[in-house]
């Protein structure tokens, strides 16, 4: 039958994953991305398989459901260090990292083969509102004005253009948590004429990241310099993939990515990567001058941010050892998005040329009051979310340049946990105890 | 005769092309209303997206147009040129110049300007 075999090589095709980015699930998803036989995919659409990865919050749980029931039949759930909602209970659950990929093949060739059903719908299948008819084009209204088609107000606020004047309809919408294109977690209430943001209002901050062990250790005392500027070389360079696939430069995003999980990444293949990017457009992508932060802005959201603003604030700067590597701080002088991409480059390379240096020296750190994370200044607080300078940054932007703008700023607050604490520790199973 | 051939051929392909549409998608159900909402990553939309919009490259097009039609009808007037000689310049300069009100409105309305 021609369907079995359309089946048959349906199964054997790449897996589309739309993963949903929970709590510490960005490693795993990092790992998934160079995995072969596996495409993340932007839009759950394009996906036979939902991958939660990472915990959710029982408040985003209705998001969640939302997202799930926008995947076309079939398709399945696979659960990474995460608890299936109630109502799923019986779908797959993977807490090792190593056994994800085959998972998610195996899941991917029993749904194509007919061996295992789709997931069930979660919501139910009716219109936001019942379609009201009136009006001559059954708009829900009289005329051309007013009226509730789908369940939906028109959008006949009629606010001024703050880019030209222009009085125009404007539509409200609310963003995220799981829109691929914004740091997990973040929800924000967007007001859009046409492309340009009108108004932006953050609802709930991003998940907090976690930092490699290294950090930690640092704050507790002497750590090898070397060990420290590689984690933060990998950390820029994670975020860097993230920025260079949002610019559709996938196979320099991949690149990026590779570097990261290289043990020891040389200098020489940063610089390689920098000429590509150059090249590329990467830096002309976003117009000079958009998203740039003013000196309380850059200070709030710290590290690249704040030095790519010409900051000159390092916690690096009065430490004995790095003082031993001649370290200086870089700056760069616009502070807006490719300055900071700029600076994100420049000190990948710093670090990995302090890494290289200070392992032939074998330099310790020295301070232990306090430590530069790739977040910025961790010494009697830990970062926090600084998602507040988005209200301000980002209306009047057009909508590709606020997605630059929004890629090149690292704003979630930092986990009390390390990366290796969250991806190694025991995830609670029961229900009590992931609600204790 | 030839017409009705013609009638068939595409009576014959409009059927075939809605055949292999048809066979695939017969045993799908048709997607519910939570599948056909807008993918906002979770996020619900709060007007409806039938609104006005402005068409910023609007003004653009019509300059376009402006200029494209004098080279469009400069082709056939160069044929007609050799015959007609300075009859065809008149007729050729009036239309320019007509098109070019078009222009110098566009241009004291700011349309050469990259914003």
């Amino acid at each position: 039958m021609a369907v079995s075999w359309l089946s048959r090589l349906a199964a054997q095709a790449t897996v589309p994953v739309f993963p949903v980015r929970g709590m510490h699930g960005e490693p795993v998803l990092h790992r998934l991305a160079l995995a072969a036989g596996i495409e993340l995919v932007d839009s759950p659409r394009h996906a036979s398989i939902l991958l939660v990865a990472g915990g959710v919050p029982p408040d985003q749980h209705d998001a969640l459901r939302r997202v799930h029931d926008q995947l076309p039949t079939p398709f399945a759930t696979l659960w990474y260090r995460s608890e299936p909602l109630d109502e799923l209970a019986g779908a797959t659950r993977v807490d090792d990292p190593d056994a994800l990929p085959e998972a998610l093949k195996t899941i991917h060739r029993e749904l194509m083969s007919g061996k295992r059903g789709s997931s069930p719908r979660l919501l139910p299948d009716e219109p936001p509102n019942p379609w009201e008819g009136l009006g001559d084009d059954g708009h829900g209204g009289e005329g051309m004005m007013g009226g509730v088609p789908y369940g939906r107000p028109m959008a006949m606020n009629m606010t001024d253009d703050i880019r030209d004047g222009l009085t125009l309809d404007s539509l409200t919408v609310t963003l995220g948590p799981f829109l691929p294109m914004l740091p997990p977690g973040l929800t924000a209430e967007v007001t859009l004429q046409g492309d340009l943001i009108q108004s932006w209002t953050t609802h709930s901050a991003p998940y907090p990241i976690a930092l490699e062990s290294a950090f930690f250790q640092a704050l507790q005392g002497p750590v090898p310099i070397a060990e420290l500027e590689r984690a933060r070389a990998r950390y820029h360079l994670k975020r860097l993939h993230f920025g260079l696939r949002l610019a559709g430069l996938e196979r320099l995003a991949l690149e990026a990515l590779r570097l990261a999980f290289e043990p020891h990444p040389g200098q020489n293949r940063v610089m390689a990567l920098r000429r590509r990017l150059v090249r590329s457009g990467f830096f002309r992508l976003t117009t000079t001058g958009r998203g740039r932060l003013d000196e309380n802005q850059a200070r709030r959201v710290g590290g690249i941010a704040a030095r790519a603003a010409g900051l000159e604030e390092d916690w690096r700067s009065g430490d004995e050892g790095y003082r031993h590597l001649n370290f200086r701080p870089l700056t760069q002088r616009e502070g807006d998005t490719a300055a900071r991409w700029h600076q994100t480059l420049a000190e990948i390379e710093q670090a990995l040329q302090l890494a290289g240096q200070a392992e032939r020296d074998a330099v310790h750190t020295r301070r232990s009051d306090g430590v530069e994370t790739p977040r910025g200044p961790w010494g009697e607080y830990r970062p926090e979310d600084a998602s507040g300078v988005l209200e301000e940054l980002l209306p009047g932007l057009e909508w590709d340049e606020a997605m630059s703008t929004l890629a090149s700023l690292d704003l979630a607050p930092l986990s009390p946990w390390s990366l290796e604490e969250t991806s190694e520790a025991p995830v609670p199973t029961s229900v009590e105890e992931r609600r204790a | 005769m030839e017409l009705l051939t013609l009638f068939f051929i595409v009576l014959i392909a409009a059927g075939l092309g809605l055949l292999i549409q048809w066979l695939p998608m017969r045993h799908q159900p048709m997607p519910t209303y939570p599948q056909r909402a807008p993918f906002l990553g979770g996020g619900l939309p709060e007007t409806h997206a039938w609104n006005r919009y402005h068409v910023r490259y609007y003004p653009m097009t019509l300059l376009l147009i402006a200029f494209e039609m004098e080279m469009m009808f400069m082709y056939p007037w160069a044929v007609v040129f050799v015959e007609q000689g300075m009859k065809a310049v008149m007729e050729m300069g009036m239309f320019l110049a007509i098109l070019s009100v078009g222009i110098v409105y566009g241009w004291r309305e700011g349309v050469f300007k990259w914003q």
